[in-house]
């Protein structure tokens, strides 16, 4: 699974620690995400698609 | 900010109970490299206790959640990854016993460091690399 979240994350001018706050976990977290070390849970890829106003599958995507 | 406390307690008490047993030990036990080893053992898993309540503390600071979801799965894939590592272990333990002469206290000594060990050696490996859920 990838994502867009440093992507939208600059588009937003966000910090990761802004990013965490919002979506209400820790920075390392956000951090782990835009590496690619973790896959969130559905909740959380959803909390992240609202905040950046976007569909959860613009965020995240599966790798050809 | 509760749990990130309780965790510097817990640590001072073990620290304390350590010296404590270490201090209060005859010379020959104080000089014996056995007990050394353990009382090293003991200041290692302190520090890792003392990490952990460290970086539960900057988070709370930081106003984020102490534990979130990430944090909540490397504890649970560190418990299931030790608990099956420390079952080799003590296998270990049992065929060596037989072969080097260590007393009932020695063993059980050895095994509980050695899980507590193998806990802070698995969780400092997942919580660097990440938890993928593949």
């Amino acid at each position: 699974m990838n994502n867009r979240i440093k992507e939208y994350r600059a588009r937003h001018d966000l910090t990761q620690e802004e990013l965490a706050r919002k979506v209400n976990v820790r920075r390392e977290t956000i951090v782990f995400l835009e590496k690619n070390k973790y896959n969130p849970s559905l909740k959380l890829a959803f909390d992240l698609a609202r905040v950046f106003g976007v569909a959860i599958e613009e965020l995240f995507f599966e790798e050809e | 900010m509760k749990k990130a406390i309780l965790v510097f307690v817990v640590t001072g008490l073990v620290i304390a109970s350590a010296a404590f047993w270490f201090l209060s030990s005859p010379e020959s036990v104080r000089n014996d490299p056995f007990e050394l080893l353990h009382f090293g053992v003991i200041l290692v898993v302190v520090l890792f206790a003392l990490f952990f309540g460290y970086k539960r503390l900057t988070s709370a600071r930081r106003g984020e959640p102490v534990e979130d979801e990430l944090t909540k799965k490397v504890m649970q894939r560190t418990a299931a990854y030790s608990y099956y590592i420390s079952l080799y272990f003590w296998v270990f333990l049992l065929f060596i016993k037989d072969r080097i002469t260590l007393d009932q206290e020695q063993l059980l000594g050895t095994g509980i460091l050695g899980m507590a060990i193998i806990f802070a050696i698995v969780w400092l490996i997942l919580n660097f690399r990440g938890v993928r859920n593949e």
